[in-house]
């Protein structure tokens, strides 16, 4: 750790205590070039791919009918619908912080464009549309008051999955009748918007949902960001130290209330998504869901505490939840034990990611 | 080591450099605060603090807890204002209304325990705030290869030499991180640094290493006032010598007025320390010892 | 009288607050696109406005319902529409409250309690939670009548009378319809994990019938969840030929899986909702087994105005059941009425 540099030499302090012993062997092992590997394994979904690879082949032997063509997109889906939103919410943790109204707000979403749309009679579109600025207002007032009060997000966006979960519940009854929206698949505009959020495509004789297109576009977008934008440095910073970030000139609060807008974005997809495959949307819908959000970014190797993590390591965990969860389908399980797996999973990967960290950085 | 003429304002700017004649002396000096006081509320928090910084020189500002030393990096920086007396860059009275007004007038400041962000690579940080990009609109695009070879370069400059600025700074030694954030500010066009107790935390050998880019900062051209309470390592690289007590000024000395040993006995409370060891000579030895 | 304008103004004003949130959804876009086709519109078209007002002159007495619905719930969502439809009718002031956690559920009929109302409507599904909040209820002097749920411990808990569905019977019933199709290997997809009525179901189905059935959990807040599993549990044994669904929301939702997984299985379910009965309609669904649940809210307040009017009792001391009832195709044009409607 404490490798010195080898510059020209300087005298030692004078009048000073005796220098700390021994550092010149670790100084010569600092000029040994990183190899590929240990690259490899700075990489924080290493441990989610290593994971995630153990899930596959795990449920290969267990379950015959697992490495069908057809299996593995079911799976596929199964993991496009958390990974979309899985995704944005990586960008937020990595940039230090929560969103625990994601579940309901992706009910949200739905109930805004199917109850719009069906109460003005309007093509659907029009519907959609609100429910994007709808969705996006939900994700501002998150960042807005975060940066503005300065709480942890945990309580704000507490306090917005409480109200959410009330709204979804209260304005549907209110303006529907009863506690789902009535079906839109008979008006203008269903079928494009179906096209666009809730299509099969075929890959060979394979069926691909098109969530899973979505989803690969958002971790090839969120990736892009992270990587190579100036606002994906602002996103490792503001997560990894605040303070540092504003001091060396940073917009922190412009950089959060935009990953909520991106967790907002997010939403509004799976949101019409819903919509648009079950044409009726049930209010109640979408609590802990947040939870598995978390767990895939996690999984994935975003810290808890920010400022480290990836899109593609929250797109892994998320597949690791769909493998699991299908495959324990596949391989005709008991399900009652099905949570307790999950969990079992969840602290596996966490751990292991934290062992393959602190290797990592101890072969620097 | 080096020597400078504080009062001499009025002669050719002489910028850099190992300067040993004592004689030479510097233009007007980069930034001046002159009698300057901070009050917040009724509390005075400092009183009466002049402090030049001229280019090439390094002003060590020493003082125990609560001397005033943090607030004093505070005005400079632009976090705080001044309520009476002058603050000068290049002459020109000046009050900073932000820590980016400050930047933008070339004062960089380094905090000991927020110079980086630990989990982020040396370049991202190296850059973090005024990153390069190429490209236009949405394809604009951070130029990683650029910023990647300037970091490298800009440390080597500095005397560090990073085989890998992939790795995260926290990996780094505290020494070496202060040291990047130094380099950052000088890359970025600093004319005067201002170091908040750079090597407090550090241990021997580290405080050494970011004393020597402290001078090579120095040496570079900039103008550097180094807060510190150890004057041992003030006594290394400093030209002149602030010495603050209580939010006052205690003293201010030119390197050859002062020994190391006056400079350690000011600094440790002078004649309260002698007091101190007094009595703690004629203390009676507790019975239960007997 | 002046009570009923009370009500009937209270009504307006639930309606005036629906038509300002339309309001405000249409100042929010002015130039919206239009549908010509489905929407509010159509179904203004298809309804004339029905409106209610009391038919009896008894003065206006208070009755609680607390069940154990969840948030949302669309079957519990049919019991409170009938329960208030007889309310209206009965000049009954109705008070709504539900909590799918027994001990909050106990809660809220204590403070029925307290509020002494003049009937409880009460749905045991953890019975043993209840026991105390119903000997006090009896002790105030509250008649009690029991819906949906509790029929064995009804009658022990000093209750009227039981309105619902034999869980097991109804179980039993779909078995034998099963039988009757000729279907040899059934998944019965449980969507709320550890409820016992469901398993009831299950069980009864599995009792009479003549194949194999397996139980499929899903996560019934996770709609895509509930698609993928069952799809996988297609995929992997084709010789599934029949899904039960436990709840109307996800039979449409098991046609689309059976669909994703290439698979030739009827799709039937419990209760009913509009998507279920078009679904009979098409053909997509085989058949529904209701268990009436506006009939279930409906009797039980009009059963207790009837007790407290003229001393009236239903069923002798057994439950008054109100399914199963196996709906198929033929059914289907005469239920969609009332499925839009939202109280069958």
């Amino acid at each position: 750790m404490t490798a010195t540099p080898t510059p020209t030499p300087t005298p030692e302090p004078a009048g000073t205590a005796p220098s700390e012993a021994p550092e010149k062997d670790r100084t010569d092992e600092r000029l040994v070039h990183r190899s590929l590997l240990s690259r490899l394994m700075g990489r924080p979904e290493l441990g989610a791919v290593v994971g995630a690879v153990a899930v596959f082949v795990f449920f290969s032997f267990a379950a015959e009918s697992f490495l069908r063509a057809s299996s593995l997109s079911t799976v596929l889906y199964a993991s496009s619908t958390i990974g979309i939103m899985a995704v944005p919410v990586a960008l937020l943790m990595i940039g230090g912080e929560f969103d625990l109204s994601t579940g309901v707000m992706v009910t949200s979403s739905s109930l805004i464009s199917s109850m719009f749309s069906y109460q003005m009679t309007a093509n659907v579109w029009v519907g959609v549309g609100v429910s994007l600025l709808l969705t996006l207002g939900i994700g501002f007032f998150n960042g807005y008051l975060l940066v503005r009060t300065k709480l942890p997000s945990f309580i704000i966006t507490l306090g917005t999955f409480l109200m959410l979960t009330g709204l979804n519940l209260g304005l549907t009854k209110l303006i529907s009748g009863t506690v789902s929206t009535k079906g839109i698949g008979d008006m203008e505009g269903f079928a494009s918007a179906q096209a666009l959020f809730a299509s099969e495509l075929s890959v060979g004789s394979v069926q691909i949902q098109v969530t899973v297109v979505w989803w690969l576009a958002l971790v090839a977008v969120a990736t892009w960001i992270l990587l190579r934008t100036r606002a994906g440095n602002w996103i490792f910073a503001v997560g990894g130290g605040q303070d540092t970030a504003r001091a060396v000139g940073v917009p922190v609060a412009r950089t959060k209330i935009c990953l909520y807008l991106g967790v907002a974005l997010g939403a509004w997809i799976s949101g019409q998504h819903l919509l648009f495959n079950y044409d009726v949307v049930q209010s109640g819908e979408g609590v802990g869901n947040e939870l598995i959000y978390i767990a895939a970014a996690v999984i994935g190797g975003c810290l808890l505490t920010g400022g480290y993590g990836s899109a593609v390591g929250a797109a892994v965990g998320a597949l690791i939840f769909g493998m699991t969860s299908k495959g324990i389908v596949y391989a005709q399980w008991e399900p009652d034990w099905f949570k307790f797996f999950l969990g079992a999973m969840l602290l596996i990967a966490t751990l292991l990611n934290a062992y393959i960290r602190k290797r990592a950085e101890a072969n620097r | 080591m080096t020597a400078e003429k504080t009062t001499g304002k009025d002669t050719e700017e002489q910028v850099g450099g190992a300067v040993q004649d004592a004689a030479a002396a510097e233009g007007t000096p980069l930034v001046e605060l002159s009698d300057v006081s901070k009050l917040y509320g009724n509390i005075r928090a400092l009183e009466g603090v002049s402090l030049p910084v001229h280019a090439g020189r390094i002003t060590c500002v020493l003082g125990d807890n609560g001397a005033g030393k943090s607030t004093l990096i505070k005005i400079i920086a632009g976090l705080h204002q001044h309520d009476s007396g002058s603050f000068r860059i290049n002459g020109e009275e000046t009050r900073l209304g932000s820590p980016r007004e400050a930047l933008d007038r070339g004062i960089a400041t380094v905090y000991q325990d927020l110079a980086v962000v630990p989990l982020m690579p040396v370049w991202r940080n190296f850059f973090l705030g005024s990153e390069p990009v190429k490209g236009r609109g949405p394809f604009s695009r951070l130029d990683v290869d650029r910023m990647r070879r300037t970091t490298h370069s800009e440390l080597l400059r500095m005397g560090i030499d990073l085989r890998d600025v992939d790795q995260p700074i926290g990996t780094l030694s505290g020494g070496e991180r202060q040291c990047v954030a130094i380099a950052r500010a000088v890359y970025f066009g600093a004319k005067v640094l201002v170091l908040d107790e750079p090597t407090a935390a550090l241990g021997v050998k580290q405080s050494g290493v970011v004393l020597k880019y402290v001078a090579a900062a120095r040496d570079a051209g900039l103008g550097v006032v180094l807060i510190t309470h150890n004057p041992h390592h003030a006594y290394l690289v400093g030209d002149r010598f602030v010495l603050l007590k209580r939010g006052a000024m205690a003293g201010s000395h030119r390197k050859e007025e002062l020994a190391l040993d006056e400079l350690t006995r000011q600094m440790s409370g002078g004649s309260e320390l002698e007091q101190l060891s007094h009595e703690l000579e004629r203390a009676p030895v507790p019975q239960h010892l007997e | 009288m002046s009570r009923l304008e009370r009500f009937r103004g209270k009504r307006a004003g639930a309606r005036a607050g629906r038509a300002a949130v339309a309001g405000l959804l249409a100042a929010a876009i002015p130039l919206a696109g239009c549908s010509s086709t489905g929407g509010k519109r159509a179904e203004e078209e298809r309804n004339a406005a029905v409106g209610g007002e009391a038919a009896v002159g008894t003065p206006r007495w208070k009755i609680a319902m607390v069940s154990h619905s969840g948030e949302g719930d669309t079957f519990w969502d049919i019991v409170q529409s009938g329960a208030e439809d007889a309310a209206r009718k009965d000049n009954i002031e109705f008070l709504y409250s539900h909590d799918d956690e027994a001990g909050r559920q106990a809660q809220l009929v204590q403070s029925a309690v307290d509020k002494k109302v003049d009937g409880l409507i009460v749905s045991l599904a953890k019975p043993d939670a209840m026991k105390g909040v119903l000997k006090k209820a009896a002790k105030a002097g509250i008649p009690v009548v029991t819906v949906n749920s509790g029929q064995d411990e009804s009658r022990k808990f000093g209750a009227l009378a039981h309105i619902g569905q034999d869980e097991v019977l109804a179980g039993e019933a779909v078995g034998r319809e099963l039988n009757d199709r000729g279907r040899k290997k059934a998944v019965c997809v449980l969507h709320e994990q550890g409820n016992v009525g469901h398993e009831e179901r299950c069980r009864g189905i599995r009792e009479t019938f003549d194949g194999k059935v397996r139980n499929l959990h899903v996560d019934g807040t996770n709609m895509p969840s509930v698609e993928s599993s069952l799809e996988a549990e297609l995929q992997s044994d084709g010789g599934i030929d029949s899904v039960v669904t436990l709840g109307a929301p996800f039979a449409p939702t098991a046609v689309k899986a059976a669909e994703g997984a290439g698979s030739k299985a009827e799709i039937d379910t419990f209760d009913l909702n509009d998507q279920v009965v078009t679904g009979l309609k098409d053909g997509s669904l085989g058949f529904a087994v209701d268990q009436q649940p506006y009939l279930q809210g409906y009797e039980a307040v009009d059963l207790l105005w009837l007790h407290r009017y003229n001393a009236d009792m239903l069923g002798g001391g057994k439950p008054v059941l109100t399914g199963p009832q196996i709906l198929t195709k033929k059914d289907a044009p005469t239920l969609q009425k009332y499925t839009k409607r939202g109280t069958r």
